[in-house]
């Protein structure tokens, strides 16, 4: 049955937030959901997950090994949803990629569809290096780098092949199998209601406009960082000192040296260009 | 291909045939089949495991598997299975005696519990299990029994507990996790006293909370090694249901979340303290 719905992004692109405005749109209640209701996206590569139901400890197997059983960890999880009629929304930073016997990560048969946030690449970079508290051209070499990849051994989540940031969009929009209807960061930010209500169109859940702008309003970056001080995330790093950071667009000429912006820029002109962070002149949009 | 077995009342045999599916499993699954006494398993490239009356285990190696990773299967998920057929309630924990008391660390895979007990067998406890502990509960008493698999480390907790790594084995080729060299192990059983759960958060304090209540009985059945095999195993979950009752109002249990970056001694002070408490 197909009853999955991947939440997909690089990190850092706003997978998160959307979290919280569907969970906020799913409740429907007048006051703004706890960040605690993050858990009803639960993560894909969770490893205490994937051991519950395949009965292997991941972490005494190698990653590519862990590969193999995900299509089945999945359908799975999609078999027990259906005895509840729930959509199975799951977030996911995988690239699009094949295990060793050439089956995709994640099956056909199960995914209605996937929603994919794209953010300047520039942006994600000061983003994600804050998030994991690392070096910012450690991150700038992490978004060129064709092998990239999160977690694995012991971390508590598997390990998931990132790429680098273009070839990570490209792979889910080469593929066929499964609908991929995608989003800019900086759209959820400066035309919510269109952005948001054409994610609600997709994934084909009853539109209201005023449940729409409710949600939008009890999602606000804002309203999230407030939260987040006043109760804690469980998604944070330790060493990080907040999850809901900026949010700003932009906020990269902040941080980057110019080396930096054109390295990034070079390695990932036409995907850039293709999402409107290069304009017909070849400049930067913002 | 020699392989002991983790427990005494339990033969294992290795096999060229093919160790065969169960025919009409109560739960299947791609790679594992359960029924209450008969259980498969299929780990891709290593071995088809089969566990048959809670005594016997058929191991089908793969044609390019290492010995290690076959044994590693075995006393893990194959073990389990075996414990689960015999009625005796499996932990995923590691144990430990310290202080006269009988001590299980729970937690999920990675969580630091194999660590964590080392860090008290080097302060005067005794090992007694890793990553597994059977429980074997009486009409008047509880005890851990002990089983023959050594201790897994991975190797940054090997330098965080000052251990050599040179000279150690590692549990597959492909992994930086190594056994530790055996300690001299309990060849007796040992009364069990207190359960603690250790989880992780992102928070910089450890948060402590001892368990009254029907609160006991919830935790304990979740840290059931292979809890989803009972999914095959009714009779075996029901006769479980009336053990972990019994254990809910004999243990102390504890739950502790640690910060996820934090020092090995400091998770075991902490546990410490509630044990002596």
């Amino acid at each position: 049955m197909k009853n999955t719905v991947w939440l997909v992004s690089y990190p850092k692109s706003g997978n998160t937030w959307f979290r919280m405005f569907l969970a906020n749109y799913l409740k429907n209640v007048a006051a703004p959901v706890s960040l605690r209701e993050i858990e009803s996206t639960p993560l894909a590569s969770s490893a205490i997950d994937f051991e519950k139901v395949i009965g292997l400890n991941p972490f005494e197997l190698t990653a590519d090994e862990v590969d193999f059983y995900r299509p089945d960890f999945y359908r799975i999880l999609s078999a027990e949803a259906e005895n509840t009629g729930e959509v199975n929304y799951k977030k996911n930073h995988d690239a699009y990629t094949l295990n060793a016997n050439g089956e995709p990560l994640f099956p056909e048969e199960t995914s209605r569809g996937a929603v994919y946030f794209v953010r300047n690449p520039l942006d994600v970079c000061v983003s994600y290096a804050n998030h994991g508290a690392g070096k910012v051209q450690r991150m700038v070499d992490f978004l060129l780098n064709e092998e990239s990849y999160v977690a694995g051994r012991r971390s508590g989540q598997l390990r998931q092949k990132l790429l680098s940031w273009k070839s990570h969009i490209q792979s889910w929009q080469k593929q066929s199998l499964i609908p991929v209807h995608i989003v800019r960061y900086e759209d959820m930010q400066q035309k919510p209601t269109e952005t948001f209500g054409s994610i609600i169109n997709f994934l084909c859940l009853e539109y209201d406009e005023e449940r729409l702008k409710r949600a939008i309003t009890h999602s606000d970056f804002r309203a999230l960082q407030r939260m987040e001080q006043e109760e804690g995330f469980p998604e944070r790093k330790q060493l990080c000192k907040s999850f809901f950071w900026k949010g700003k667009i932009g906020n990269y000429r902040d941080y980057l040296s110019d080396k930096q912006i054109q390295r990034i820029v070079e390695y990932n002109y036409d995907t850039m260009k293709l999402f409107g962070y290069i304009d017909e002149h070849g400049n930067l949009t913002v | 291909m020699n392989l002991d077995s983790p427990i005494d009342s339990l033969t294992v045999k290795v096999i060229i045939d093919d160790v065969g599916k169960l025919s009409a499993p109560r739960l299947s699954r791609p790679s594992f089949e359960v029924d209450e006494n008969d259980f498969f398993l299929d780990v891709r490239n290593i071995a088809r495991y089969r566990v048959q009356n809670g005594n016997k285990v058929f191991i089908n190696p793969h044609e390019n598997a290492d010995i290690a990773s076959i044994k590693l299967f075995l006393n893990g998920s194959v073990l389990g299975a075996a414990l689960h057929q015999q009625g005796i309630l499996p932990f995923h924990g590691s144990s430990f005696e310290y202080e006269g008391k009988g001590v299980i660390v729970c937690g999920h895979s990675g969580v630091g519990k194999s660590s964590v007990m080392v860090a008290f067998c080097q302060n005067g406890g005794n090992f007694i299990n890793d990553d597994i502990t059977p429980v074997r509960i009486t009409g008047s008493a509880t005890f851990i029994t002990p089983i023959k698999t050594g201790i897994k480390l991975w190797d940054d907790s090997l330098r965080k507990l000052n251990i050599e790594k040179n000279g150690l084995e590692k549990i597959r080729p492909a992994l930086e996790k190594f056994y530790l060299t055996e300690r001299e192990i309990f060849s007796e059983e040992q009364r069990l006293d207190h359960l603690f759960i250790l989880g992780t958060h992102q928070k910089e304090e450890f948060i402590v909370n001892e368990l009254t209540g029907m609160g006991k009985y919830d935790v304990l059945r979740k840290q059931i090694y292979r809890r989803v095999y009972l999914k095959g195993m009714p009779a075996t979950e029901k006769s479980y249901f009336k053990q972990l009752l019994l254990l809910a109002a004999r243990v102390r249990v504890t739950k502790i979340l640690r910060p996820e970056l934090c020092d090995i001694y400091e998770t075991m002070a902490n546990i410490q303290n509630e044990i002596l408490r």
